[in-house]
């Protein structure tokens, strides 16, 4: 593997967490590719054995377009989008990242892991979900795009009031 | 004694002050009253397990809860559904883990006893050479949900035997189901699992958001009205007839504008459609469903539904109709689990049904714009009635909320064509005052107030 690449993605995944963790989400959006795909399917129980991916496609909890993510982000600069009342502090904790496979059409598969935390106004408790997510990444005009990302989560009964964060 | 405890007098003051439009806010917060409410409501109402469509073959299987009671639904070789506590009957272990799946059986990983689809105990690991005549297999069923019934789709189950039939239960709510699950042929169908996760709520407060509760949306909702998604006017979705059914039911048939006619008829459902509507409805349903542009009621205690019509949240103007259900179960005085199901028309266009799916993201469900607030202000009234003065049950603080509105004033509209007692206007708290009687006739059942200390 090129340590080059892999470092030139790594901090592109670190300065996206960067964004979205300060509500830059203007600038979130012009990570994102005209064509992006963004979803998030549901993590379900299944009988079985263990390494068999328990996913359940048929359900997502997002299941987005670039244009949807625009929507999504007008929404909360309207005065009253209560869920994000006072903006809740977030952390998107990304590691683990590893390209999966070498350019197709200038296109690389990127894994990463990911811990979300936040405190909603002055709660005590701090809700989180964590997962995997796979991304494609490409090159457009010299700047690194996310074409689409899968986002797999490990909890079934989602231990938070609502998926106002973009993951 | 604790003047906390619940007691007869306590019930007679709850009624009173019920009759009168006002609801203590303690049975928001109280434990005991929590507790009560497991045994009273939960152990003997009618409780929404699964959808048909989940199961759609012999084997297939789905587990659910009713409250804390693990329940195994199953379809047996011959097609019937049955239901049983999912729990061996040997040491009690939990014996399907998984959310559905599809098999012939089901073993325990605690000593291996083995369970068919009809409950039987079928495999005993070693039977024979370790039980003698003191183990009689066949009493070692799955012990079965007392109850079980199906209504159009929508498989219930309750907890106690002596339970009236589901289809009295639900009285006069299986015209409007009718509209909502028997417009097509064919019914709806669940898309995939139900969306669950945790709200910080007492049950009775998302219960009567959906059943009863269209006047939060003007200021809940604003955000969708702020981005154009939601008609500006202020008054919606006070249009329309709030409808009080037996039971403690009750839905809200919402239209438009005061004209009562739809600018986007059935919902913006597809022409090509209409006229199956047309053969599966009778002609006051049919009419009822050509203008009105949102249901959304509940069937007492907990089970919620909408049917609303979105655009997807991608600028497209194109609205998209779905049936959401949703169950609240309760994980304590201040803690709901929420099951969220996408249903649509069998019958529908698959490009249509794709559409409205993520017209249903868009919206509800725990990534819905709309959702998002709803569990927002739920949690702050979690938050605001833990204390002493919300929870004080003598009422000192006057910690009574109100139920006013329309009360003795909002007369019920005669020409409706629904049955029920339908009022012409949404903006009311008819249905829930209608829940709150019910709910105190369940706690009060078969107990004298004049007893005393109630338990
Ligand atoms: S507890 Fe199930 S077999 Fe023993
Ligand atoms: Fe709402």
């Amino acid at each position: 593997m090129n340590p080059e690449l892999q470092f030139d993605i790594t901090n592109f995944l670190h300065h996206e967490a960067y964004l979205l963790d300060h509500r830059r989400y203007k600038e979130w959006l012009d990570l994102l590719a005209d064509d992006l795909v963004y979803r998030m399917p549901a993590r379900i129980t299944t009988e079985g054995k263990h390494n068999e991916p328990n996913i359940m496609n048929e359900m997502t909890f997002f299941e987005e377009t670039k244009k949807s993510l625009i929507t999504r982000v007008k929404r909360l600069d309207t005065p009253s989008a209560w869920a994000e009342y006072s903006g809740p502090r977030q952390r998107h904790f990304i590691s683990n990242i590893y390209i999966e496979s070498s350019p197709k059409s200038g296109e690389y598969q990127v894994r990463s892991y990911f811990l979300y935390q936040r405190c909603r106004g002055s709660d005590l408790d701090i809700e989180q979900l964590h997962g995997e997510r796979v991304d494609v990444l490409r090159k457009e005009n010299g700047k690194w795009k996310i074409a689409s990302r899968t986002i797999y989560p490990d909890q079934t009964v989602l231990r938070l009031i609502n998926l106002s964060m973009f993951l | 004694m604790s003047k906390n405890i619940i007691n007869g007098k306590t019930l007679q003051m709850l009624r009173e002050k019920i009759e009168s439009g006002l609801l203590p806010q303690w049975v928001l917060s109280d434990p005991d009253m929590y507790e009560l409410e497991l045994e009273k409501i939960f152990g003997r109402t009618w409780q929404f397990l699964a959808h048909e469509s989940e199961l759609p073959e012999p084997g297939c299987f789905v587990t659910r809860w009713i409250v804390n009671d693990p329940v195994l639904v199953t379809k047996t070789k011959s097609g019937e559904i049955k239901a049983f506590l999912n729990s061996c009957t040997h040491r009690g272990t939990h014996l399907c883990a998984a959310d559905y799946g599809k098999q012939k059986s089901f073993t325990c990983p605690y000593h291996g006893w083995t369970f068919n689809l009809e409950g039987k105990l079928i495999g005993v690991a070693l039977g024979d050479k370790v039980y003698g005549e003191e183990m009689k297999k066949e009493e070692w069923d799955l012990r079965p949900i007392p109850k079980i019934g199906v209504y159009q789709g929508m498989i219930f189950g309750n907890l106690d035997p002596d339970a009236m039939p589901l289809e009295d239960y639900l009285g006069n709510m299986k015209w409007y189901f009718d509209i909502l699950l028997a417009r097509s042929d064919g019914g709806m169908e669940v898309k995939g699992v139900p969306q669950r996760w945790v709200v910080q709520a007492n049950w009775k407060v998302t219960s009567e958001n959906f059943e009863a509760d269209p006047y939060h949306v003007q200021m809940t909702h604003r955000s969708a009205k702020e981005l154009g998604i939601a008609p500006k006017d202020p008054f919606f979705p006070g249009y329309g007839h709030q409808v009080v059914l037996e039971n403690g039911h009750g839905i809200n048939v919402i239209t438009a504008d005061a004209t009562g006619r739809s600018p986007f008829p059935f919902q913006g459902m597809p022409e090509s459609m209409w006229p199956m509507f047309e053969r599966n409805l009778t002609s006051e349903q049919l009419e009822l469903m050509r203008n009105a542009i949102v249901f959304v009621g509940g069937v007492f205690p907990n089970l919620g539904f909408i049917s609303f019509s979105a655009p997807p949240l991608e600028g497209e103007t194109n609205i998209y109709n779905y049936l959401n259900f949703r169950v609240w179960r309760p994980l304590g005085p201040d803690k709901v689990e929420v099951w969220s199901w996408f249903t649509i028309d069998k019958a529908a266009p698959e490009e249509y049904k794709e559409k409205s799916y993520l017209s249903y993201l868009g919206t509800f469900g725990p990534s819905g714009i709309l959702e998002q607030d709803d569990a927002e202000i739920w949690a702050r009234i979690a938050q605001a009635s833990g204390g002493l003065m919300a929870r004080d049950k003598e009422l000192s603080y006057n910690n009574v909320l109100n139920y006013l509105m329309g009360l003795d004033r909002v007369e019920p509209d005669e020409t409706f064509p629904g049955p029920g007692v339908a009022y012409p206007i949404c903006f009311l708290d008819a249905v829930s005052r209608n829940m709150h009687k019910y709910w105190l006739e369940l706690l009060i059942k078969d107990h004298s107030i004049a007893e005393g200390v109630y338990r």
